[in-house]
């Protein structure tokens, strides 16, 4: 993490390098980027895994005591007796098929765990992202136009302070607070169990064990947003047009609401989306602190095997997911920006 | 119809840092009576645009106005904030400096015209269709298209955005509109046109108009009265004819020197320097001898500094100003001098985005030893991409010859390298040719230092004092910031002087400097020619400078020259419908002498009598 | 008139004054006596702020207490052989002043030790990044062309991937230690870095000066080392101070689950034996409390540190 402040300048300047256009060049070149983003991941996940200093197999038989026979079988079993590009290319096929081999904590397809703990996820990181934004961008504006106010101090400064906060200490002393002392909610896991599904108590269950993790994530990442929401407001406030606006005749209000937000808006929506990633990223801790049975406690799970099909299929997950939101991003950044629309 | 009344007006900022309290204007009265025009006329910091913000209390928290001003006779400090906010645009509107920033880049047109109508509903426009239709009828006003109503600011030009500026100015029918610079930044055509545009529409509608600008010869165009501002007081107010021709007060008279009449005979090849008066109200530049108006006296200093006569001044009449005392003695015969640069079948041609766009269109010319030629042309003609070119920055199209010396210009390693030393380069804005992190001394010796020249210390102050930074010594530790406008951009020439070239390409060179200084360094251009043979080539945009200044003259329109040849040929006699319409859309401050300006007035418009100045008639809006 | 102070006025014109030259040497001490002069003002300017200059004395004290630990605390109390006869658990008291951990060892005790992990990684972290980010970004914003948009590609990639992401997958497959965290973290953590360094590259590099310098008969070399290299510098020294604390918490992170040397102290390695012995659920709360509280003291100091060496250097932030 960097300066929050600075991105917001970086992020003004980058979009006028890509000036001009109509819609599908601009939509061909966003999605080409994002597909070579992805071309790099998947190489990343198979030279991570296989190039640096020891093989899996040679990983795991470093971790536990094996035989040399069972070495010789599970280099097998992951095609690492074979010779170099012949394992490149059952990887690459394997990508595309989906098959990222079987996990060896659980003993089942990794694609199919994947499959089982995607959506928990995405509800998690989903409602946190939905509440961060709003939230964060909602004060982040209050804050900047009332800079220097008892308001503007302790919005910016508690957020300064969670943004210090390790997320998943905040998910350990919320767990600490909430479920062991005060018992208010459940602390861990996703529903209790042997309750019939998308009944009314599933429903009310599955939102009690959504509390806490999403308020852990949220309270992280819309302290970001706040900042980066209020410095780009600030950018915009010595603006010429706002004096326009003010000579018009307009309220503060409306000179805040009509023409000074939308434009904060611009640099404001690449960081916000770019920093769901990290969003994703914090979804790790967290769903290992609350037993949320979603990728990021996979992820947990498979570190500590260690489970490298899993980690390695987690990785590739993660990273596409993360890459589509900046896809989404650019494109939404299309639509609220004309200079962009219509150049 | 409301009067505007500034009544010992008196506005500072309060400022946390040591400096204190800045009073920006200091008791200011002034009255524009309804329907009438004022012009204030001020260099940078002069505290004439804090003036006029505040009758509509615009001004930022930390200014605190004293005395009064009265808008339709109430003093607007009494007012409600509600009261102040149905007043704005509806009585008094602002055309802003600069449409660029001053319109909203996410909101259309319409959409930014259409909000002041609705904040102001009391008149005849209740229903959005009302102001819909209103909203096309001023864009009309304002010779826009109504498909411009649709269009982001990005997508309109300099001079269309002032347009629309304009338009909203005007929607609410206010009393009075307050014009802050409108035309700065805008070409000289589009200049002519916007100005033109205003004060028809003012004219028209009985508006009174309050117009800033640090060109005198603009508010003369335009105005009726003219108040001079100088570090936050108005010096001098008066009528725009005795303000434009018999001024009071020297600042002033500084101030309309600085734009030359082209086709004066006084300020040919004499730009404008300091006066006497003037230097002693501002002590900016001691280390310079001051020089009293138009004469070179640091002649005792340096025999042959002053401007020499041009050798083809076809104006019969003695020049209505003393000759400067050396002249001619050095005065170097450009014309039968070998050649030093010349360009033939010159073109660069960009791609972008599969689309190939022609900068530079096929253009020959030459550059004498010790001629001093000036490069005219507006925004987008390609001046700036050919002088580029000519450095070997930027590279030409195949079939391109271009030579120094009759050798073919190098475009990589030592050969390139070695022509650096013969040919440099100044250019427009001195602030930012300067790195604000070397001292004077360390920008002058970077040259010194690529090239591994020797003897840096005493280079370095032969350059500065040939620079006319003198005594060299007290500059050397200075860094950029703590020098005015005009010493940088003699730190800039003199680095560039370091390495002795035989040419000096100035793009621009006083295009971002205040009027007093632009004189000095245009003076300046003159001496080297005078003292060292040196030869310049000088971009612009500005032809009273072609005229204050160069031998010769090049005019470029879209990429090709249109039109070259001596300036009192072209700027005097010019050809070329293009060179007709600059001249005639140049402001200017004075009549013609008799018989000067044949060419010009065929040109239209410049020959403006006094008699003429001051109404509201329109400038001449010829070749459209 | 953009001039701050009003123009300065060389001195009268001194008799003689065009005789004497100074030679390269004073003007060499000139330029050191402006750099003193800077160097105070911009101290004077940092400590004109209150809560960074607490900040930074906070900052000396963890500082101080990592390098002093082997003093104030011997190494041999954190050996579990010798702690037998120790209470578990016990709550903060006189004579536990922070509590015990599941293995009876003084909580303040591991806390001193793993300050200097901690502290360690983090500056080693982000000094790492700060020169692969600097490189990268002057790189990216200085050339041009197909190199600029790989290096771009490059640059948007790591930018997009959270570093988190990246620096358990590499430090799953190497070898556990403090070192591979460093590695792990430095080499994923840049982006940011080079994006900041990026813009202010290209805004550096579409002043005049540098194509006066280009005009003048400079080469790359020398405009990236004396024009490029020097305006990004003092933004890049503000920016590795805010990225310590980043660093700090990604440290903490990858401890706490578990991809730490599992023989040093650091206060993620704390918190996950916390976690692992269920402390938020069975109320051992200053086994929790101590180290986040630690690394929320540390980190926000780095930051509010940071900040205002960010504000000195680039002063239109100075209304934030």
């Amino acid at each position: 993490m960097t300066a929050l402040e600075t991105q917001v300048d970086s992020a003004a300047e980058a979009p006028a390098g890509r000036l001009g256009g109509g819609f599908l060049p601009y939509l061909a070149g966003k999605v080409g980027g994002a597909l070579i983003s992805l071309g790099m991941v998947i190489l990343l996940g198979f030279f991570a895994f296989r190039l640096l200093p020891g093989d899996p197999v040679a990983k795991i038989a470093r971790e536990r005591p094996m035989s040399a026979d069972q070495i010789a079988q599970l280099r097998h079993e992951y095609g690492l007796d074979k010779p170099f590009l012949a394992q490149f290319w059952d990887y690459i096929v394997n990508v595309f098929t989906g098959n990222f081999g079987t996990s060896y904590v659980y003993k089942m397809p990794v694609s199919d765990l994947i499959a089982q703990y995607f959506w928990p996820t995405i509800l998690l990181t989903g409602t946190s992202a939905v509440l961060a934004i709003v939230l964060g961008l909602w004060l982040g504006q209050k804050s900047a136009w009332a800079r220097g106010s008892w308001f503007d101090k302790i919005a910016s400064g508690s957020s300064l302070v969670l943004w210090s906060v390790p997320t998943f200490w905040l998910a350990l002393l919320l767990l600490m607070l909430f479920g062991g002392i005060l018992h208010w909610f459940p602390t861990g896991g996703m529903v209790t169990a042997n309750l019939a599904p998308w009944s009314g108590a599933w429903l009310i269950s599955i939102v009690a064990h959504l509390v806490l993790p999403v308020i852990t994530l949220t309270a992280v990442v819309y302290a970001q947003y706040l900042m980066v929401m209020r410095a780009s407001l600030l950018e915009e406030m010595s603006a010429d047009y706002l004096t326009t606006a003010r000579a018009k005749g307009l309220t503060e209000d409306e000179v805040r609401t009509k023409h000074a937000v939308p434009n904060a808006l611009l640099p404001t929506v690449t960081i916000v989306f770019m920093h769901i990633g990290g969003l994703i990223a914090g979804a790790v801790t967290v769903e290992a602190v609350f037993s949320w049975p979603g990728l990021g406690k996979l992820t947990f799970e498979a570190i500590h095997g260690p489970d490298l099909p899993l980690l390695q299929g987690t990785f590739v997950v993660f990273s596409a997911i993360i890459i589509v939101m900046n896809l989404i991003a650019d494109l939404v950044y299309r639509q609220l920006d004309p200079r962009i629309r219509r150049a | 119809m409301a009067d505007l009344v500034f009544d010992d007006v008196s506005i500072t900022y309060s400022t946390r840092s040591a400096r204190g309290d800045i009073r920006a204007v200091k008791d200011v009265s002034l009255d524009i009576p309804a329907g009438g025009t004022l012009g204030i006329a001020g260099e940078s910091g002069s505290g004439k645009s804090t003036l006029i913000m505040a009758p509509l209390r615009l001004l930022p928290d930390s200014a605190t106005v004293t005395g009064r001003v009265l808008l339709g006779g109430e003093d607007v400090a009494d007012l409600s904030f509600g009261q102040m906010r149905a007043l704005r645009w509806d009585a008094a509107s602002i055309v802003f400096q600069g449409a660029l920033h001053s319109l909203n880049p996410v909101r259309t047109v319409a959409w930014q015209i259409m909000e002041a109508l609705s904040h102001h509903t009391a008149k005849s426009w209740q229903t959005p269709e009302a102001r819909r239709a209103r909203m096309l009828d001023l864009l009309a006003s304002v010779d826009l298209a109504p498909e411009h109503a649709k269009a982001y600011p990005h997508e309109l030009s300099g001079g269309q955005k002032q347009r629309v500026m304009i338009a909203m100015a005007l929607a609410c029918e206010p009393d009075i509109i307050i014009a802050d610079e409108p035309t700065t930044a805008l070409d000289v055509i589009v200049q002519e046109q916007v100005l033109a545009l205003l004060t028809a529409r003012v004219a028209e509608a009985g508006i009174s108009l309050v117009m800033i600008s640090h060109d005198l010869s603009v508010l003369a165009q335009v105005c009726q009265r003219i108040a001079v501002m100088k570090d936050g007081e108005v010096i001098e107010l008066g009528s725009a004819q005795q303000i434009a021709t018999a001024a009071h007060h020297p600042y002033t008279r500084a101030l309309a020197d600085a734009f030359p009449t082209i086709g004066d005979p006084a300020s040919r090849m004499r730009p404008a320097r300091r006066s006497a008066a003037a230097a002693a109200a501002e002590p900016v530049e001691p280390a310079k001898p001051a020089n009293p108006a138009g004469e070179g006296t640091a002649a005792a200093a340096k025999p042959a500094a002053s401007a020499p006569e041009a050798p083809t001044d076809p104006v019969p009449d003695a020049p209505s100003r003393p000759a400067p005392e050396a002249p001619d003695a050095a005065a170097p015969d450009y014309a039968s001098a070998p050649v030093l640069l010349e360009a033939q079948g010159l073109s660069v041609t960009f791609s972008a985005r599969g689309r190939r766009v022609s900068a530079v269109d096929d253009v020959d010319f030459t550059v004498r030893e010790g001629e001093i030629m000036a490069l005219v042309g507006q925004s987008g003609s390609g001046k700036t991409t050919l002088a580029r070119t000519l450095l070997g920055i930027q590279e030409p199209d195949r079939g391109t010859r271009v030579t120094f010396r009759g050798e073919p210009i190098p475009t990589r390693g030592r050969a390139l390298k070695a022509f650096r030393r013969e040919v440099q380069l100044v250019l427009q804005d001195p602030s930012g040719s300067l790195n604000p992190r070397l001292s004077v001394y360390e920008a002058v010796a970077e040259g010194l230092r690529i090239h591994g020249m020797d003897d840096e210390a005493r280079r370095v102050a032969e350059a500065l004092e040939a620079a006319e930074l003198r005594p060299a010594q007290d500059f050397f530790e200075s860094i950029p910031q703590e020098l005015s406008g005009g010493q940088r951009q003699r730190v800039v020439i003199a680095g560039a002087l370091a390495l002795g070239p035989r040419l000096l390409v100035a793009d621009e060179p006083v295009a971002s400097l205040d009027a007093s200084v632009r004189g000095e360094i245009l003076g300046l251009f003159l001496d080297l020619r005078a003292r060292l043979g040196l030869s310049a080539l000088i971009i612009t945009h500005d032809l009273g400078l072609a005229w204050n200044i160069a031998d010769t003259v090049a005019v470029m329109h879209s990429g090709r020259i249109v039109e070259k040849g001596t300036v009192d040929d072209v700027l005097l006699h010019p050809q070329h419908d293009y060179t007709k319409r600059l001249i005639a859309a140049a402001p200017s401050l004075r009549p013609l002498p008799e018989g000067a300006a044949t060419g010009a007035e065929a040109g239209g418009g410049t020959g403006h009598g006094p008699a003429a100045r001051g109404s509201h008639a329109a400038p001449a809006r010829d070749g459209r | 008139m953009s001039t701050q102070t009003p123009a300065r006025t060389p001195g009268s014109p001194r008799p003689g004054a065009g005789g004497a030259q100074p030679g390269p040497a004073s003007a060499r001490a000139i330029a050191w006596d402006r750099r003193r002069r800077s160097l105070a003002r911009i101290w004077h300017e940092f400590a004109s702020d209150r809560l960074a200059l607490g900040a930074l004395v906070i900052l000396g004290l963890v500082v101080l207490a990592a390098i002093l630990a082997p003093v104030i605390a011997p190494a041999r109390m954190l050996d579990v052989t010798q702690l037998l006869d120790q209470p578990r658990f016990a709550p903060p008291s006189l004579a536990h002043p922070l509590g015990t951990d599941d293995q009876g060892r003084e909580l303040w005790v591991r806390m001193i030790w793993g300050s200097r992990v901690s502290l360690t990684v983090g500056v080693a972290a982000t000094l790492m990044s700060m020169v692969i980010g600097t490189l990268v970004g002057m790189a990216a914003g200085h050339f041009t062309g197909w190199v600029a948009a790989v290096i771009m590609r490059v640059i948007d990639f790591f930018l997009v991937l959270p570093s988190l992401i990246l620096a358990i997958v590499l430090s799953s497959v190497l070898e556990r230690g403090v070192l591979t965290i460093v590695i792990a973290l430095g080499v994923t953590s840049w982006a940011g870095t080079a994006r900041v360094v990026r813009s202010q590259t290209l805004s550096a590099d579409s002043r005049l000066y540098i194509e006066r310098a280009r005009v003048l008969g400079a080469g790359h070399w020398h405009i990236i080392g004396k024009h490029l290299f020097p305006a990004v510098l003092p933004l890049v020294l503000a920016n590795t101070t805010l990225t310590v604390g980043g660093a700090i918490i990604a440290e903490s992170t990858l401890s706490f689950l578990g991809l730490g040397d599992p023989t040093k102290q650091s206060w993620g390695t704390i918190l996950k034996n916390a976690m692992d012995s269920s402390a938020a659920t069975s109320g051992y709360w200053w086994y929790i409390l101590t180290p986040g509280i630690a690394i929320l003291i540390v980190v926000l100091a780095f930051t509010l540190v940071g900040r205002a060496f960010e504000t000195i250097a680039n002063p239109t932030l100075r209304s934030r």
